[in-house]
């Protein structure tokens, strides 16, 4: 067969067998990109992975005592910290308004960002367009204790408890009681009633606008002939957005839906600068009652605020990986 | 805390025994305690270099590397200082701690410094402060070193006084309501009263929250409602033991006198939700009429700043009424880490030698001259503007002129106000002891405190009467009390 076919001049493909360059070889072959890959991989693996040694505190005793004594942490408590943690009513109620807060604020964020993006994706002048992203975008760069400041400024109930006197108000609560919505001034940062949606409110405001950058990005994406087809077929704005818009920016809001779903657990600075003794049962988040045990304290326990921070990240990845595989089994594909 | 310091002292005893036995048998072996002989206390090598880490020293733009410089000019020590940002000093502390590289001398307040000297991080300065020959020792106040020894031991050497709040009236509002300052609790609420009717907008009292939460003592503002109550753990000297200050009939007292006032309209309505700052503006705005704040050189920047809205505006600092006491906080202490190589040689040459009554005493006090201050030719000194703002003039490069606690002769003449608030405030004050700390009063104490808040608010808001809140308070609290109290009265 092989006579023959060399005889008659035709080629047996299945023959052939194409040789492999050994690793080595390859490595040598690309090595400028495995090299301008090294930065990346050293910080990755500094800022990252190397901390992640830390994590065998939470099963130990460790302050500044184990520290000034040189005799380093103290491993014989076991799982201690986690059954301090688990046994402390103020953690267990961090925890739930943590979730309570994060994943509420994160379904508001989803919605606020992608239905403000539709609109802005429908402004026909340029400079209207770019005015309206500006102003939306502002807001982000403001530190949060000045939206703090912002807020307790337009939410103030006056300075007279009695209520009597309003001409100390804030803005918001003069505009209510001019309209006659409310009798009396209304203290909505120190009410449990209220905080909650305030916060939400001021979060909205600060992040909505930056959250819609991803779908302006993702909506210029979308084919143009598609709207075209639905036009000739007959479909309407509102279908258009429905059957067209909405399927094409599926794929960008999981994946920002499941990345933010990782951060969930990290939530701080927005409520560390908003929350007071009033509204701790439905304001106290889980970095804050960290920082008090933690940071704020004079004999700081790392053993213990490292339990906390173990228990967050088994959370987040709890989180993360069933929404991933939510994703597959409704979708057929997730982001992981 | 005074189990662990008993321990301590003992085991400190038996190595002292121990050393001595070594050295007495005529063995060669090296001394691996830290002790420092009395030959080094009394004259300690010259450190080539010190390492500070300050919160309240004058800021990098205003001339900080100046008072640096000046220092090295002088001693031929080099000065590396850190300041940190203000809101976060103590986290950057406790890290540096943790670092293992700690600065080798650290600012370090009250709240602070027992719970550092407990961990043994800081290096014990008792003999080397008893031996001294600096002059340092014979104008200083000794009441202000005593103030931070523990169980005997000095771990830090005090910056100044420890100051606190002292409550200033608005005087024009009482000259024109035709009152006096008033000198007992009924009078007070009459003026806070008669403030109260000038009209729409008028603050009687403002206040940032009921309670002092990051720094002891808890009570230290809204003195005229606390009176002789604390939210703390106190030594009951008929019992001998420590009680819950929080829980006892003198505290439920002064919560019914905040929940009265406060639902009259006499206090904020926004107490909970203020920020110092907060209050500050507010008084400045030309609101409020009676503001609780720190005596001294705040007497003066209040007043001008008040002025400002309203040019007839005075603000006087009060006699305390005969129900209350203002307290005077332990001192700010500097400590010598124990990690520093040469701490007797730091103690001579920066601490010792900040507090000379001289060159030092005005290089930390005032700063450098021709940079922070200037001698005239007539010969008086004055101060000179910031770099960063030459409007306002240099109040100190680090330790607080008017609250100074070695007897000198300082040049700078600072305003009247200064003096005549301190005076007020020395007058009705009484000393605050050092917090208590154990380990198990840092395990309980945050969560502890959260609840005193919750209940506090509201039952002064009229979330809850003040039996309500206190029976809230014995529910969630008692654990952590119970805790506390077994331990603080445990050793005893």
């Amino acid at each position: 067969m092989a006579d023959e076919s060399k005889t008659t001049g035709t080629i047996d493909y299945d023959s052939i067998v194409i040789k492999k360059p050994s690793l080595w070889v390859r490595a040598y072959k690309y090595r400028y990109f495995y090299i301008m890959s090294l930065p990346v991989l050293a910080v990755l693996f500094v800022f990252h992975y190397w901390p992640m040694l830390g994590i065998r505190y939470a099963f130990s005793e460790y302050g500044l005592r184990q520290i000034a004594t040189g005799q380093g942490p103290d491993y014989s408590v076991g799982l201690a910290n986690f059954e301090r943690l688990f046994s402390d009513s103020f953690f267990l109620q961090s925890l739930k308004n943590t979730l309570i807060l994060s994943l509420v604020n994160l379904a508001l964020s989803m919605v606020c960002s992608v239905v403000i993006a539709l609109m802005i994706n429908e402004i026909q002048h340029a400079w209207g367009k770019k005015f309206v992203q500006t102003v939306l975008y502002l807001p982000h760069f403001l530190s949060w204790v000045v939206v703090a400041s912002i807020f307790t400024l337009l939410l103030s109930a006056g300075a007279d408890s009695t209520g009597a006197d309003s001409t100390t108000v804030g803005f918001i609560n003069a505009i209510l009681l001019k309209v006659g919505i409310i009798d009396e001034p209304v203290a909505f940062l120190s009410s449990t009633e209220t905080w909650r949606g305030v916060w939400y409110i001021a979060n909205r405001w600060k992040e909505t606008g930056w959250g819609t950058i991803i779908y302006l990005a993702a909506l210029s994406g979308i084919s143009p002939d598609l709207y075209e087809a639905a036009e000739i077929d007959g479909a309407g704005r509102l279908k258009q957005t429905w059957y067209i818009t909405l399927p094409s920016l599926t794929n960008t809001i999981l994946v920002v839906f499941i990345l933010n779903l990782a951060k969930v657990m990290n939530v701080f600075e927005s409520v560390f600068v908003f929350y007071n003794d009033l509204v701790y049962a439905v304001s106290d988040v889980i970095q804050c009652y960290t920082y008090r045990v933690g940071l704020a304290s004079a004999a700081p326990d790392y053993g213990y605020s490292t339990a906390i921070g173990l228990f967050k990240s088994v959370v987040s990845l709890i989180l993360v990986t069933a929404s991933d595989i939510v994703s597959k089994k409704i979708r057929g594909q997730g982001i992981v | 805390m005074k189990k662990n310091f008993a321990r301590k002292a003992a085991a400190l005893s038996l190595s002292i025994v121990m050393v001595s036995g070594i050295a007495a048998c005529g063995g060669g072996s090296s001394d691996s305690t830290t002790t420092t002989d009395s030959a080094d206390l009394a004259n300690p090598e010259k450190p080539e270099e010190i390492t500070v880490m300050m919160d309240t020293i004058i800021t990098a733009e205003n001339g900080q590397q100046d008072v640096a410089d000046k220092y090295e000019e002088n001693t031929g020590i080099k000065l590396s200082i850190e300041q940190p940002d203000h809101n976060n000093y103590y986290e950057k502390v406790t890290l540096s701690f943790a670092s293992g590289t700690p600065a080798n001398v650290i600012e370090v307040g009250s709240t602070y410094y027992p719970e550092f000297a407990n961990t043994g991080v800081l290096w014990d300065m008792t003999d080397a402060w008893d031996q001294t020959t600096e002059n340092c020792k014979n104008i200083i106040d000794e009441d202000y070193v005593d103030a931070l020894r523990i169980d005997g031991r000095l771990y830090g050497f005090p910056m100044a006084k420890g100051n606190g709040t002292i409550t200033y009236v608005r005087q024009d509002w009482l000259d024109e309501a035709g009152l006096a300052l008033p000198t007992n609790y009924d009078e007070f609420i009459n003026m806070l009263r008669t403030f109260k009717q000038r009209g729409e907008g008028t603050i009687p009292y403002t206040a940032a929250g009921f309670m002092n939460n990051n720094e002891t003592p808890y009570e230290i503002y809204l003195r005229e409602f606390y009176q002789d109550a604390s939210p703390d753990f106190v030594y009951d000297e008929a019992s001998g033991q420590y009680i819950d200050g929080f829980a006892q009939e003198n505290f439920k007292e002064a919560l019914q006198r905040m929940r009265d006032a406060y639902q009259e309209g006499l206090i904020d309505a926004e107490i909970v939700t203020n920020k110092t700052s907060t209050c500050r503006d507010k008084l400045y705005s030309g609101l409020v009429g009676v503001m609780n704040y720190w005596a001294g050189s705040w007497a003066q920047k209040l007043e001008d700043s008040v002025q400002n809205a309203d040019p007839n505006a005075k603000l006087t600092a009060m006699p305390a009424i005969e129900e209350c006491n203002y307290i005077e906080r332990v001192p700010t202490a500097m400590v010598i880490t124990a990690a520093a190589d040469n701490p007797a040689g730091i103690f001579k040459y920066f601490i010792m030698y900040s507090h000379d009554g001289g060159e030092g005493q005005m290089l930390f006090t005032h700063g450098v001259e021709g940079k922070h201050y200037e001698v005239k030719e007539d010969g008086t000194t004055v101060a000179l503007g910031y770099y960063s703002n030459p409007e306002t003039l240099v109040e100190k490069s680090f330790y607080a002129p008017e609250l100074s606690i070695t007897e000198w002769d300082d040049p700078i003449q600072l305003d009247e106000r200064i003096y005549s608030s301190l005076e007020t405030f020395e007058a009705d004050r009484v000393f605050a002891s050092l917090p208590l700390t154990s380990d198990v009063i840092s395990e309980n104490l945050a969560n502890l405190n959260t609840v005193k808040g919750e209940v506090l608010a509201n039952v002064v808001h009229g979330n809850m009467s003040v039996d309500e809140g206190l029976e809230d308070y014995q529910t969630r609290a008692s654990g952590y009390v119970d805790a506390i109290l077994a331990d603080l009265n445990g050793g005893e």
